[in-house]
């Protein structure tokens, strides 16, 4: 097998572009998870039975799941409930979805390591209990949160992957058609393998980078 | 003592099966301070976070200046009991043993941030009142360290000026001296006294008996889960009446009081 | 279009065979990639060649950092190019196996960490040396410490064999993909499939908090 560089020339454009789309729909599903993820995180620790228990359901059904599956199953349920979407809408959906899962347990265990007593003196002063964690907990969480946080960031730009498989636009999708017209399978996927792999490490160094600015000294306090 | 300032009405909190306080009553006057003392485990913590409902107790009543701070037993709060109880907190300042500085906050900023969030100062003001409640508990050199830098004594110091800013009306503290290292007592006690001084309301649990003659006008003596006895100072620790507080302050002088007897010289 | 769950229960006996398959597979994967994890880590400790130190980080770096889909997609449209005749089985199990082994290793690392030295010591004074120092005492305390890391691989494997329905293999998730795509009611069909897969996953991760618990009890 000899390596077809004219290849890389050639669809390189088309890659990149797909690249561009994994980008801003990881974004956009991070955006759109870790706010969610917080919230879940907050509700399970409720005192609502409610509340706690469908935040607990969620989040074990999420982890307990392949994506792919739910991936799927997100995609054929809403138009069935009358709610078409473009497949990127439905691809965003079910990676913030699949990613607030995984992020409130992170989350929740930034706050379970906060000493109860931080919390208290916070609602003994009068503070409610969302002042409190805003105030108070959340941002001493935020440094034991950061690096599994970073761990569940890298792993949805690896399972944006999976949404090929809805015909999303994105780097997977993308090289799978160049593959299909040029019969050059290797140079398209090593291709997008090492943009993955790229991308990866750059998040993985910009977010060490962050942790070590928030650590080294704490967290400068906004009102 | 015809003025009640603060009233607890028939406070019983259960932890389980244990009964940690049975039916107890304690009224406190405007400018009154009263010390709780007795054996770990009879009941004054338990009942000094009833006070600011921090412990909601499974019956009995808290007032303050007549109006409810909280009432059990009870359905789930309205939004309303929940904003009226958080206005009784910002009024009612809590010390605790552990500190419970804010260490992702400098020291200033621990003392403006609750005044900010809770009463909704503004930034110049809560600063204002900041930098004075630091000068106060003789921090004003610490402002901008950060909690991890200072000693135990400086972060109740610190701890104290954070309530000391709310302009509180009543001072609950837990045990303020008891994780503190014996040469770092006397700072956190001298500031207590100040506070003394100046009048302010205030329920203390103490085991430093020393501190509790000089500052308190009323011990009060508890033991598994209910009140035992109380009174001035003098009269109570010099003739007890009961013989379970004879033999607290008779294991007590062979422990602590030694102790307490060099702070009461400083 | 209503909800008709007879279709769900209609499609279940085929769904339970898929599942068979998806465990099958599973096992495999998995007793292969920690049986390569192994083999690595033994490597790993047992030389100090500065390049194969260096090939195994790039090694897990790549996989780490890589999606797996593009991972089985790069052996399985790959491997017929450069005349390795293997079918989705192998190549989709090769992938599994390349995938998971990158992150078993990290757990043994882990697990072997927990091993005080005094061990390689006692047992270097009683003797033993190269396999038999390997094979009889340190191993099987890496194993032990491992548990509930590796029972907890065990699901991210069960999870990710779905993906090998994108390659032809037919698992579960490739039987319920086939099943509704005769009689075209994907959701009834989807739930189902969606529901034996938390199940198995549930059950395993379940039994990881069970063994956690006794390993726990054990030790105190």
């Amino acid at each position: 097998m000899t390596l077809d560089l004219t290849i890389f020339v050639d669809y390189g454009p088309r890659i990149l572009l797909g690249f561009w789309m994994t980008i801003k729909i990881v974004v956009l599903a991070i955006s759109l998870g870790l706010p969610f993820g917080v919230v879940l995180a907050l509700a399970r620790r409720s005192r609502l039975r409610v509340l706690s228990w469908s935040a607990l359901a969620f989040i074990e059904i999420f982890r307990n799941t392949p994506f792919i599956i739910q991936v799927f199953l997100i995609y054929y349920v809403l138009p069935f409930y009358g709610l078409r979407l473009p497949a990127e809408q439905v691809g965003v959906l079910a990676l913030a979805a699949f990613g607030s899962a995984y992020f409130a347990e992170v989350i929740r265990g930034g706050i379970d390591a906060v000493p109860s007593g931080q919390l208290e003196s916070a609602r003994a002063i009068g503070m409610s209990d969302l002042q409190a964690m805003r105030h108070i907990v959340l941002p001493q969480s935020l440094a034991i949160i950061l690096p599994p946080l970073t761990n569940q960031m890298l792993s949805l730009i690896k399972e944006s992957a999976i949404l090929s498989t809805i015909t999303v636009q994105e780097m997977t999708m993308t090289a799978l058609r160049v593959q299909g017209e040029t019969f050059r399978p290797f140079e398209a996927f090593i291709m997008i393998a090492l943009l993955y792999w790229l991308l990866n490490e750059v998040v993985a160094i910009a977010m060490r980078a962050l942790e070590r600015r928030w650590t080294t000294k704490p967290v400068e306090g906004e009102a | 003592m015809a003025d009640k300032y603060l009233e607890l009405i028939g406070i019983t909190t259960r932890f389980g099966d244990v009964e940690a306080l049975q039916g107890v009553s304690l009224s406190v006057a405007r400018g009154e301070v009263v010390c709780l003392i007795g054996p770990s485990g009879c009941g004054k913590s338990t009942l000094l976070r009833a006070a600011n409902w921090l412990t909601p107790p499974n019956e009995g009543t808290v007032r303050l200046d007549g109006s409810v701070v909280g009432h059990a037993p009870q359905g789930r709060a309205t939004a309303a009991q929940i904003r009226a109880l958080n206005g009784h907190r910002a009024r009612i300042g809590m010390v605790f043993q552990q500190f419970n500085v804010w260490p992702h906050l400098t020291a200033l900023e621990n003392v403006v941030r609750a005044q900010m969030v809770v009463l909704r100062r503004d930034k110049s003001e809560a600063e204002a009142k900041a930098r004075q409640a630091l000068a106060d508990v003789g921090l004003s050199d610490k402002m901008d360290a950060w909690p991890e830098r200072l000693s135990g004594g400086q972060k109740q110091r610190l701890a104290i000026a954070r309530t000391l800013a709310m302009d509180p009306v009543l001072m609950l503290m837990d045990e303020p001296t008891s994780a503190l290292d014996p040469e770092l007592v006397a700072e956190v006690l001298a500031v207590l006294q100040r506070l003394a001084e100046i009048q302010m309301t205030m329920l203390i649990v103490t085991h430093e008996l020393g501190f509790a003659m000089r500052v308190a006008d009323r011990i009060v003596f508890m033991e598994a889960g209910g009140i035992v006895e109380q009174g001035p100072p003098q009269e109570l620790l010099s003739n007890p009446r009961t013989d379970r507080l004879k033999a607290f302050l008779d294991k007590l002088s062979l422990t602590t009081l030694p102790k307490d007897r060099e702070h009461a010289e400083i | 279009m209503k909800f008709d769950i007879s279709y769900t229960i209609d499609a279940l006996p085929r769904l339970l065979e898929g599942a068979l398959v998806t465990l099958q597979v599973t096992l495999v994967g998995f007793v292969l990639s920690l049986s390569l994890a192994t083999a690595l880590t033994v490597m790993r400790e047992a030389n100090n060649v500065r390049w194969a130190h260096r090939a195994l980080a790039v090694y897990i770096s790549f996989i780490r950092g890589t999606p797996l889909l593009v991972q089985i997609f790069l052996i399985y449209y790959v491997s017929p190019v450069i005349g390795l005749d293997i079918g989705p089985y192998t190549a989709g199990i090769l992938a599994i196996t390349l995938n998971s082994a990158a992150f078993v290793v990290e757990i043994l690392r882990g697990g072997l960490a927990s091993v005080p030295s005094g061990q390689f010591e006692a047992a270097s004074a009683l003797g033993l040396k190269g396999p038999a120092l390997w094979g009889k005492v340190i191993l099987p305390q890496t194993f032990i410490a491992s548990v509930p890391p590796l029972v907890n691989e065990f699901t991210q494997v069960l999870k990710a064999s779905a993906l090998l329905s994108t390659i032809t293999i037919v698992e579960l998730m490739r039987v319920s993909q086939q099943i509704f795509s005769r009689n075209y009611h994907p959701v009834e069909v989807l739930l189902g499939t969606f529901i034996l897969y938390f199940l198995m996953c549930f059950a395993v991760s379940r039994s990881a908090a069970l063994i956690e618990a006794k390993l726990e009890l054990r030790r105190g």
